[in-house]
């Protein structure tokens, strides 16, 4: 972990003081630890004499981070036009409901992460789910709990 | 330039938004989002104008005023769109008390059965008939929700002290995060996420205290909706009387308005339009100074000691009973201890009572001893606070600018954020410190040899520190520096030493000083009466040369000491180890008018805003009863006039310093290095013989006296949690504490606050180690 932290403190002083170099900041963070954990937040912000809740403020309008580790396998539920229309909510919600996981968040056993998605580009297939780099077409409720059994 | 609204032609000379210009000049145009203190945000949209022109519907408060400019902002387009607007905003807004066909009825006997829960709104909500939201719906005449109506169903947050926030009835108009961030500069709150989901708040799941909240409570002012209440308050209603006047609690006395219902104080708020002033009070006046005076723990009546225990006694009574105690007392064999918190017609009163009914001159306050006078003296050359927001280098020496002295950390925070650099010696992470250029936390034995490389520096030019040289440069180069100097200097064991190096570094460099004390009245109180030095009246007590002790709102002592007689005269129960002979309850700040030390040795008049308890008396009246009892000619007489005269200008006279040996002037040796520096601070937030940090709920929750305070990361590696028993300990002292784990304590510091006159370590800071109780 200290290690970890003397890493991004070079990355830190890398970067000017200046609000400009919040996004790269928060998206090295990212790259690091694979979400922003509130322990990057106090970081940034210390570094650049920002509150944490102005970097947090800013972090969370962009949906490209996350704030909770990733899970083990990123589950990405597709709700494009083409797969809502054709049922990618109800797959979410069943998503939700079994795995006891909210977009944007992980398990509790850090198995599985969730996120909702616009457009996957193969609307033809709707609706579609991403799990990890495989993409599973046609998907129905039945059929999804069989696929996320594969991967537990 | 000229503009026309409305047909109407208008001169405008400034820069001026079109919704200020038509304001100026009486033309209403609903707005929610602007705010005169913030920069414009078209957030609401509800300000929406049609300029000729312009394309589409602009909004004005964003909008500058150009010369020829032809403005409309009553079409029938305009009103349909800001009523489907308002539609908008009441779908998701709890409504019922906008919109229930039972409202006049309701608000006037509460007829209906039908009370609608929270969850809707009803006549329940806290800024009921007070809310901006209302105000416009009822100027549009909205009765009926067009839109199906979505609860949201947060969490009403109520952990937090002071205020609660229900962001159900939030309305996203952003002026409270916007005023925390842009006019306090606190940043303790920022819209999280965006769209359906956007959400108020600190960082992750940070409360408010850790994410820095002063709680100055300009968010809950300027929020136009019920979301933000103050607990104290809620319930209440609305005020019936606004009445301007001044806070006692420290020397800066910020000017507040007095809300109150029925002669009775309901809350305080900076002055100006109740709805848009965010203001420049801190914690205390905003919230805690309503709490002093309701509080009900107070002394109801008078109290006889008698050898089987303390009686009710009716005033005649008392003062009888007491007169025979007073009159039983030697001339010169009684001492006087003032409160550095009354009203100069206190202390007139205080003085000729002294002086002529108790026949004694030894006359002083706790708060005065020697450290104090030489304190104060140097305090005397404070140069008024506009001097900081004008000062083109700022350097504090130990402030703890949390909770305390707002306009003081405003003007700090001003100055740093238009790039005048500021630098920060102490151990708090306060309000100001993220402005700083640097933080210089000092090790055990630095806070001295820190100003010596600074002299040094500034003498020789020679310095080994980087941070130190920059600072003594800048010292040199730039002439108009304001160094501030927190009391927390009177309760480091170096004291003599520091002051004596600051004085140094002032007569060197010229810079002006700044030096806020927490006492609301000192500079009255030092005008009025003369004073001796706190030491020397003890000294005669333990010499046994004073045989009555009368305390005016203030306890020198904890424990009753060998004297025959003690007189108690307070708001405020006294310890119970003090035993007092005779308890008189006298009246508080609000509850008699009087006069305070203002601005610039000027003085402030303030109006009787609240009624007192039935059996309460002045403190002038009950002189007077003495007086009267006490068959001395003419003194009742003394005591009302010279009361009634108090002077326009003030010129504080100090007493001699109290030589004392206990008073170092050589340096301690910090000790063995440990990981910890744990600092200690004398509560400086005491009314009268009130502690805040003990008698206000929530301000002991900021505050956390007897425990101690360590920075959260720290508390981590240790595997420490909030509420867990730590040992600290050096070579000398081991003492156990309960841990408060925050955000604002630089790592390596443990912080405690202490309440009586004797800290728990001696050498005050010094190393430590901190380990689990349980391990
Ligand atoms: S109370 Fe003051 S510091 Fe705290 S959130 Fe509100 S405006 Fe900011
Ligand atoms: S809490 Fe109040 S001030 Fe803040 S955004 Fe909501 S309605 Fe506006
Ligand atoms: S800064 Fe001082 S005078 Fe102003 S509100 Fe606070 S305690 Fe009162
Ligand atoms: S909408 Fe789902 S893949 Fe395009
Ligand atoms: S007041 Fe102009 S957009 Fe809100």
């Amino acid at each position: 972990m200290n290690q970890l932290n003397s890493s991004f403190t070079e990355t830190l002083n890398n970067h000017l003081v200046e609000e400009g170099s919040l996004i790269p900041l928060l998206q090295k963070a990212q790259e690091q630890d694979g979400y922003i954990s509130p322990e990057k937040v106090a970081q940034i912000s210390e570094y650049l004499k920002m509150t944490e809740s102005q970097v947090y403020g800013v972090a969370s309008f962009y949906s490209q981070f996350r704030f909770t580790p990733p899970g083990e396998h990123s589950i990405s539920v597709c709700l494009g036009t083409a797969c809502h229309v054709n049922g990618g909510e109800t797959l979410l919600n069943t998503i939700g409901r079994d795995l006891d996981v909210r977009p944007g968040e992980s398990t509790s056993d850090k198995k599985f992460d969730l996120k909702r998605v616009a457009c996957l580009g193969c609307c033809a297939l709707a609706p579609v789910v991403k799990i990890d780099d495989d993409i599973y077409s046609k998907v129905n409720v039945v059929k999804l709990k069989e696929i996320i059994s594969n991967y537990e | 330039m000229e503009i026309i609204i409305n047909n109407k032609t208008i001169e405008v000379n400034r820069e001026l938004t079109v919704l200020e210009a038509a304001e100026e000049n009486g033309i209403y145009i609903p707005k929610m989002c602007a705010h005169p203190e913030l920069v414009p945000y078209g957030g609401c949209r509800l300000c929406i104008v049609e300029i000729e022109g312009r394309k589409g519907y602009p909004t004005s408060c964003t909008t500058l005023v150009e010369d020829g400019m032809i403005v409309r902002t009553d079409s029938n387009i305009l009103q349909e769109m800001r009523i489907n607007l308002v539609q908008l905003i009441l779908s998701e807004h709890p409504s019922a008390c906008l919109l229930c066909e039972d409202i006049d009825g309701c608000s006037l006997f509460q007829e209906t059965i039908r009370k609608v829960g929270v969850t809707t709104g009803c006549r329940w909500c806290p800024k009921d008939k007070d809310c901006e939201l209302q105000r416009v719906v009822e100027s549009f005449g909205i009765s009926e929700l067009s839109l199906p109506g979505l609860y949201r169903d947060l969490p009403v947050e109520k952990y937090d002290p002071f205020f609660d926030r229900d962001y159900n009835l939030c309305i996203y108009c952003g002026r409270c995060v916007r005023i925390c961030d842009e006019y306090r500069k606190s940043s303790v709150l920022a819209l999280r996420q965006r769209g359906k989901h956007t959400t108020i708040g600190p960082s992750f799941d940070d409360n408010h205290t850790d994410a820095g909240c002063e709680y100055c409570g300009a968010c809950v002012s300027v929020c136009p909706t019920g979301a933000m209440s103050e607990k104290s308050r809620k319930w209440w209603g609305n005020p019936d009387t606004y009445t301007s006047s001044v806070c006692p609690l420290c020397s800066i006395n910020c000017e507040i308005q007095v809300l109150s219902l029925h002669n009775k104080i309901v809350g305080t708020i900076p002055p100006g339009n109740p709805h848009e002033t965010a203001g420049e009070l801190c914690v205390k006046g905003r919230f805690c100074l309503s709490e002093i005076v309701n509080r009900t723990e107070r002394i109801l009546e008078p109290q006889f000691r008698y050898p089987e225990g303390y009686g009710i006694v009716q005033w005649d009574e008392a003062i009888a009973k007491g007169s025979e105690l007073l009159n039983a007392t030697l001339p010169g064999r009684s001492a006087v201890f003032l409160s550095p918190d009354l009203s100069l017609e206190e202390y007139q009163a205080a003085k000729i009572f002294s002086e002529k009914v108790l026949k004694t001159d030894e006359i002083t306050s706790s708060r005065l001893d020697s450290k104090q006078i030489a304190c104060t003296k140097l305090a005397f050359d404070s140069v008024p606070l506009e001097k900081v927001k004008k000062a083109d280098l700022i350097i504090s020496f130990f402030l703890n600018g949390n909770y305390n002295y707002g306009p003081l950390t405003m003007a700090v925070k001003e100055a740093a954020s238009s790039n005048i650099p500021y630098y920060q010696i102490g151990w708090i992470k306060d309000t100001t410190s993220r402005f700083a250029r640097h933080n210089i936390i000092p090790a055990p034995g630095d806070e001295v040899k820190i100003l010596d490389k600074i002299i040094e520096c500034l003498e020789n030019g020679t310095c080994d520190n980087d941070v130190i040289r920059e600072l003594s440069d800048q010292l040199r180069e730039i002439g108009n520096t304001v160094l501030i100097v927190g009391p927390w200097i009177l309760s480091l064991t170096n004291f003599t030493i520091i002051l004596d190096r600051i004085r140094k570094i002032i007569s060197i460099t010229g810079s002006k000083l700044y030096m806020p004390d927490p006492y609301g009245n000192l500079k009255g109180m030092l005008a009025s009466v003369a004073l001796k030095p706190l030491e020397s009246v003890i000294e005669k007590i333990n010499r046994g040369e004073i045989d009555l002790m009368y305390l005016i709102g203030d306890i020198p002592i904890s424990a009753r000491k060998k004297v025959k007689h003690v007189f108690y005269q307070s708001a405020f129960p006294a310890p119970e180890d003090l035993i007092p002979d005779v308890i008189l309850p006298s009246t508080l700040w609000g509850e008699r008018g009087g006069t305070w030390a203002g601005k610039n040795g000027s003085t402030v008049m303030l109006k009787q805003v609240a009624k007192a308890h039935d059996y309460a008396l002045s403190h002038i009246e009950i002189f007077t009863r003495f007086a009267s009892a006490s068959k001395v000619k003419g003194a009742n007489a003394a005591i009302k006039s010279k009361s009634g005269k108090v002077p326009v200008k003030l010129k504080p006279k100090m007493p001699d310093e109290f030589a004392l040996a206990s008073v170092r002037t050589t340096l301690v040796s910090p000790g063995k290095k440990l990981p910890f520096v744990i600092v200690q601070e004398k509560s400086p937030h005491v009314y009268m013989n009130l502690d805040l940090s003990i008698g206000i709920d929530g301000f002991s929750e900021l505050v956390k006296p007897g425990h101690v305070q360590i920075n959260v990361s720290d508390a981590k590696e240790m595997e420490i949690k909030d509420g867990d028993s730590v040992h600290i300990s050096n070579a000398r002292t081991e003492k156990t504490y309960q841990v408060v784990a925050r955000k604002n304590i630089h790592r390596g510091v443990a912080y405690l606050t202490i309440l009586n006159e004797r800290s728990d370590f001696k050498c005050n800071p010094c190393y430590v180690n901190i380990r689990r109780a349980d391990v």
